[in-house]
């Protein structure tokens, strides 16, 4: 019985847990380090935006700024009717063409007999492992694979399987992101001539 | 008086108040050195990695997608540094004694004294290998569960539980030596 042995881990544990102190020179350490590296200068415009902050409002001016919202928002209901709508849309498309960055078809093949689902993330799709567009099929024998839009480039990529262990793809090769350890894959994707 | 969240820290150093980035270090200095000690050995190393990571973290800050959580994303870098250093370390020269008789005898002078317990504790770890070291104290140091593990170290649940397993059965094997000796 493992309880009843003699060394017991909880207690090694517990004695683990003490507190650290480390000496106070060390801040001024690390603070002699970052004083000497650039400066962050801004924001990006999403940050600017997802940053938590508290902004001070006299409630005379945020019920005058409610009510001008209302009050637009109606008028503008008024106003825009379903063929204006209509006849904005191709005005828009024509100053504005959308911007299809060119991709190619990448076939991502990994064999996994244990998995119960396999996805490939990357920079090309937000390392989101729940993107519809690439989810990889098992073909058989333990073989997953997905065919997907890849825009053209150098890429990182990886597989993510039964949605928590990444695995780099063994047929690629690996680079290693310095900061997180992670291994990743590495692929170049070139227009088709 | 509430306590400024890391989310707003980040922002000011984000900013260009690089100043505002001390108190980031001030909050997770001792808290995070513990780690390191345990998983490197010995406190040069130790604080070493700890300012890598600090440095590091304050380099790639506006790569920090969710600075609410930004603890979160610094003890990731720690650890890996930790693996880093700890790799290097490692053949570089051995910092605790690995000879088992010299370990014994080295516990013989006062092995109830709670001192030495300790210093055996401390020994029996540096003696782990170092992925089961380090699944070890995220377990049962750092108190996380194994999802979090897995996210922070890229290593399968699995593999983990085996893992801690392993430094478990290994400790006491280490420690009851010492006891019986």
């Amino acid at each position: 019985m493992r309880d009843d042995d003699n060394v017991k881990i909880r207690d090694v544990a517990r004695a683990l847990r003490e507190p650290v102190r480390v000496d106070a020179s060390f801040n001024e350490r690390v603070m002699r380090v970052v004083r000497e590296l650039p400066k962050h200068s801004h924001l990006s415009f999403w940050r600017r935006w997802a940053m938590p902050r508290t902004i001070t409002v006299r409630p005379l001016a945020a019920s005058l700024a409610a009510a001008s919202l209302v009050l637009f928002a109606l008028v503008g209901l008024w106003h825009v009717s379903d063929d204006l709508d209509r006849a904005a849309k191709p005005i828009a498309k024509a100053i504005f063409p959308p911007k299809v960055a060119p991709e190619q078809h990448v076939q991502f093949v990994l064999v996994a007999p244990d998995a119960k689902k396999v996805a490939v993330v990357g920079d090309f799709n937000g390392w989101d492992p729940s993107h519809l567009g690439y989810q990889a099929q098992h073909r058989g024998g333990g073989v997953w694979a997905v065919t997907a839009s890849v825009p053209i480039g150098h890429h990182r990529y990886s597989f993510v399987v039964d949605d928590s262990l990444w695995v780099a793809d063994p047929t690629a090769p690996r680079v290693v992101d310095n900061d997180f350890g992670t291994t990743n894959s590495a692929i170049v994707v070139e227009e088709q001539r | 008086m509430e306590a400024v969240s890391d989310a707003v820290i980040v922002e000011r150093v984000l900013r260009g108040n690089a100043e505002a980035f001390g108190s980031l270090v001030e909050r997770y200095r001792d808290r995070y050195a513990r780690y390191a000690l345990h998983m490197l050995g010995n406190r040069e190393d130790a604080e070493e990695a700890l300012q890598d990571a600090f440095t590091r973290a304050y380099r790639s800050l506006a790569r920090c997608d969710d600075p609410e959580r930004f603890g979160a994303w610094l003890f990731r870098i720690l650890v890996n540094r930790c693996r880093t250093l700890g790799a290097r370390r490692g053949r570089r020269a051995k910092t605790f004694v690995f000879d088992e008789t010299a370990l014994l005898s080295a516990s013989e002078d006062h092995p109830a004294e709670q001192g030495a317990w300790r210093e055996e504790i401390d020994r029996a770890l540096q003696r782990l290998r170092p992925e089961q070291r380090e699944a070890f104290l995220l377990k049962y140091v750092e108190e996380l569960g194994y999802d979090e593990m897995s996210r922070l170290t890229g290593v399968g649940v699995s593999a983990l539980k085996m893992r801690v397993m392993r430094a478990c059965d290994r400790l006491r094997e280490l420690l009851s030596e010492v006891h019986s000796a």
